[in-house]
């Protein structure tokens, strides 16, 4: 078996921190990682901005009024048209 | 047949249940409304249109099926149709001269201590990220948001965005890249590396 090339793993690193391999492809990965110095190095980074992404751009403080607005909205008798509602 | 499509569930069961299941993601939807909208006014909007959509459809939803990834749906439905239009915006991210481009070479290269890629990304202020994300064009931006903010698969972005797997690779790839190639122009203007 002939060995993971960096330019393999770099190419397949964002499905493997997606948690989008499975099986072999993600083992041949990880071993690669294990012993390679600058792929994990770009490996960490990139699941540094992933966890920076989500701490910094996820859930903002709703404003307060919000889910009053919502409940509100959801039993007033008569609602605006929306023909597009999924069914 | 006096049957009104439009009518909304009056079952106090079902009301109890969205009550329940849906208001708890408001939180999400709203900061995922806002990363969209990029203005809090407009991202109200959406969630509130999108909480109407979701509530006339309720009674169709099939309990043990994705209500998240459902929501979501309706949420980027309600942008696309709603606000998108008004928004003048180059559609895509540039295709050229990313694809060996790495913004943890470029900050290697432009730190000297060793590691310190890592905390140069944690001196970046909330805001500058969220405006890097923000640029993203719309189909890129809301992939990489679904992804890395919202931790859906694949398949689930897929079916919310409805596009093809293929696609939703290819839109987070290049998404990405434009958006470390963002923070990058902002770690230079902000004077976090010596370039």
């Amino acid at each position: 078996m002939s060995t993971t090339d960096c330019e393999h793993v770099l190419r397949q690193i964002e499905l493997y921190l997606d948690g989008e391999l499975v099986g072999f492809e993600r083992v041949e990965i990880e071993r690669h990682l294990g012993g390679c110095h600058p792929c994990s190095g770009h490996a960490d980074f990139q699941r540094r901005l992933k966890e920076m992404l989500r701490d910094k751009c996820g859930c903002r403080d709703v404003p307060d009024e919000l889910p009053e607005r919502i409940r509100a909205l959801l039993d007033a008798p008569e609602h605006p048209r929306a023909p597009d509602a999924p069914a | 047949m006096a049957r009104s499509q439009a009518t909304v569930p009056e079952d106090p069961a079902l009301r109890e249940r969205f009550e329940r299941e849906v208001l708890p993601l408001l939180p999400n939807l709203y900061g995922a409304a806002l990363r969209m909208t990029r203005n809090p006014q407009d991202a109200e909007d959406v969630v509130q249109e999108t909480y109407l959509r979701a509530y006339r459809g309720f009674a169709g939803f099939r309990e043990g099926t994705n209500l998240r990834a459902w929501m979501y749906r309706i949420l980027t439905n309600t942008f696309i149709n709603s606000y998108r239009k008004r928004q003048r915006e180059p559609a895509t991210v540039p295709d050229d001269d990313i694809e060996d481009w790495y913004l943890y070479d470029r900050l290697g290269a432009s730190v000297a201590e060793p590691s310190a890629e890592n905390e140069v990304l944690e001196q970046i202020p909330d805001e500058d990220v969220q405006r890097a994300l923000e640029s993203l064009p719309d189909g890129f931006r809301m992939a990489v948001l679904l992804a890395d903010v919202e931790g859906f698969s694949y398949k689930e972005i897929a079916e919310i965005l409805d596009i093809p797997i293929g696609t939703v690779m290819s839109r987070l790839h290049r998404g990405r890249k434009a958006l470390q190639k963002a923070l990058w122009e902002t770690v230079r203007e902000r004077g976090l590396v010596n370039d």
